[in-house]
């Protein structure tokens, strides 16, 4: 009798579970039902879309690649947009990524807001030329004992077009422990002249997941995706003289920008300074010093910070910015073009300032 | 206690912070390393450490903050501190989460201090020095940035 009533109470508490579970998957799915919905971007383009995922996800699966650092997941800040109306109240997890100033004037994260019903974003026109790209690693050189410089060649007939200077978000592949992909920011070092594949020059971080993959497992013929270009530094066409200032894997870019130069010729007067701490932090020098023939008014200057007793160093030490006065023969039409850390950045600026150098003239790529 | 009573016991945020923590997730080797106990038993088995020695964790942080300032002074290139430390400090790319789920990114800045005089080196990163300062988290054993706060004490005050 006991078992009887057991059994019959297990099975009642059952049946409305089950009940339960069924109204809620019919609630979920009509409630989350948004339909068809637009997205105007910048009052010049309509998408008819599914609504009911986020903005980011939302634009990537019509190829409109928002930069994002941390693959949507509202930590790096990266995805900021205009949404001028239809995204919903500023959510607890925006606030602490954006300013004042940014959520007064409607920039969201595209990663958080949810795409509802009709909505109307802005979005720098630049983002139109992002698109993901399939490659097979096709070269890997050792820089350093640290720093890896790896060729992606495109297939499927895809091309890039970019600026020396950009970069791209490359996507890594599971491995060992590591369960999902991470997408991460590298400067492009080859360059744009290439249509058909890009360089990319990646050092070493310590416990970090996509350098690790790329320097421990990616292997040459490997299937790897990317989006880009991304970024605002790449070089201007005027006929300023040009100081580049690098230091680590900053390289890259003003590589890029070289490498362009040589393509399409100039006769602007350029000097490179390459901060690095020792000799074996140096690289890619040979192939620097090589553009001194190339280029009519070209130096390249490499400076170390901390060179050791066997570097037999007879170069340039200390900090980089001392050496610029000498580089420097008109601040007025001189341009600035910096790719390093921070807090290489930060000083070099407050120099090159104090040298007479336009603010404005003064481009750079921090690491950021 | 058995592994699945352990999972039981853990409340949404707690699971969802032991989650941040795994390899991969955040870093490569994640924030545990090999260790076996709970991270709140690590911070718990640390403040009683820190105790033990007379220091609090906003002690320890405010020290690797100084070094790190003192870095970032010149220029993130190596110096000397006091005579006594060697500081130097590697900025990349990027930015790393608090695993503690809060809101915010720790740029990926590596300083390494240096005790010239015993020869020890300790490297940590900013988001280390907010682990220790708000959260007393040292990381488990044999992760890649666990320091021991004996260590510390000894080589960097």
């Amino acid at each position: 009798m006991m078992i009887t009533r057991i059994l019959t109470d297990v099975a009642l508490m059952s049946a409305i579970g089950g009940i339960l579970a069924l109204i809620m998957v019919i609630a979920q799915r009509w409630l989350s039902n948004y339909g068809e919905v637009s997205i105007n971007i910048n009052g010049k383009r309509e998408l008819k879309v599914t609504g009911g995922n986020t903005l980011l996800s939302t634009l990537s699966d019509q190829q409109i690649f928002i930069p994002s650092a941390c693959g949507g997941r509202g930590s790096c800040g990266a995805c900021k947009c205009k949404v001028e109306s239809g995204g919903g109240p500023l959510l607890p997890t925006e606030r602490p990524l954006l300013t004042k100033e940014e959520m007064a004037s409607n920039v969201r994260l595209a990663c958080q807001v949810k795409v509802k019903s009709d909505i109307h974003i802005h979005i720098p026109e630049s983002i139109f030329n992002i698109r993901r790209f399939n490659s097979v690693v096709e070269e890997i050189i050792d820089y350093t004992y640290d720093i890896k410089g790896i060729t992606f060649k495109l297939i499927e007939g895809q091309s890039i077009d970019f600026k020396a200077g950009q970069y791209v978000q490359l996507e890594s592949q599971p491995y060992e422990k590591i369960k999902d992909k991470v997408i991460r920011a590298y400067s492009i070092s080859s360059k744009p002249e290439l249509k058909d594949r890009i360089q990319l020059i990646i050092r070493q971080v310590p416990d970090g997941i996509c350098t690790t993959w790329v320097h421990k497992h990616v292997k040459v013929g490997d299937k790897v995706n990317f989006t880009g270009p991304y970024g605002d530094f790449y070089l201007r066409d005027t006929e300023a003289d040009i100081l580049f200032v690098a230091g680590g894997s900053g390289k890259a870019p003003i590589k890029s920008i070289l490498e362009h130069l040589k393509e399409v010729g100039t006769e602007r007067r350029m000097t490179y300074f390459f901060g690095a701490r020792t000799r074996k932090d140096l690289y890619l020098s040979e192939e620097m010093q090589a553009f001194e023939k190339v280029f009519t008014q070209f130096e390249y200057v490499p400076v170390l910070s901390h060179p050791e007793t066997e570097d037999n160093w007879t170069g340039k030490t200390g900090f980089v910015m001392p050496y610029f006065k000498d580089a420097i023969r008109d601040p007025k039409n001189t341009e600035a073009y910096l790719c390093g850390s921070p807090g290489m950045i930060s000083a070099v600026t407050k120099s090159l300032k104090e040298y007479g150098i336009y603010e404005d003239k003064i481009y750079y790529d921090s690491f950021g | 206690m058995t592994v699945l009573g352990d999972i039981m016991k853990k409340t949404p945020n707690e699971k969802k912070i032991l989650a941040k923590m795994q390899p991969g997730i955040i870093t490569y080797g994640g924030f545990l390393g090999t260790d076996k106990r709970s991270y709140l038993q690590i911070i718990a088995d640390d403040e009683k450490a820190l105790e033990a020695l007379g220091k609090t964790a906003e002690e320890i942080a405010d020290r690797l903050e100084f070094f790190q300032q003192k870095s970032f002074d010149s220029f993130e290139a190596s110096t000397v501190v006091d005579d006594t430390w060697e500081v130097e400090t590697e900025v990349v790319r990027g930015y790393l989460p608090c695993p503690f789920l809060h809101q915010g990114m720790y740029r990926k800045s590596y300083t390494t201090v240096k005790n010239l005089k015993s020869k020890k080196s300790f490297t940590f990163s900013a988001l280390n020095i907010h682990l220790i300062r708000v959260h007393h988290f040292f990381e488990g054993k044999n992760s890649h940035f666990r320091m021991e706060p004996a260590d510390l004490l000894k080589e960097l005050f």
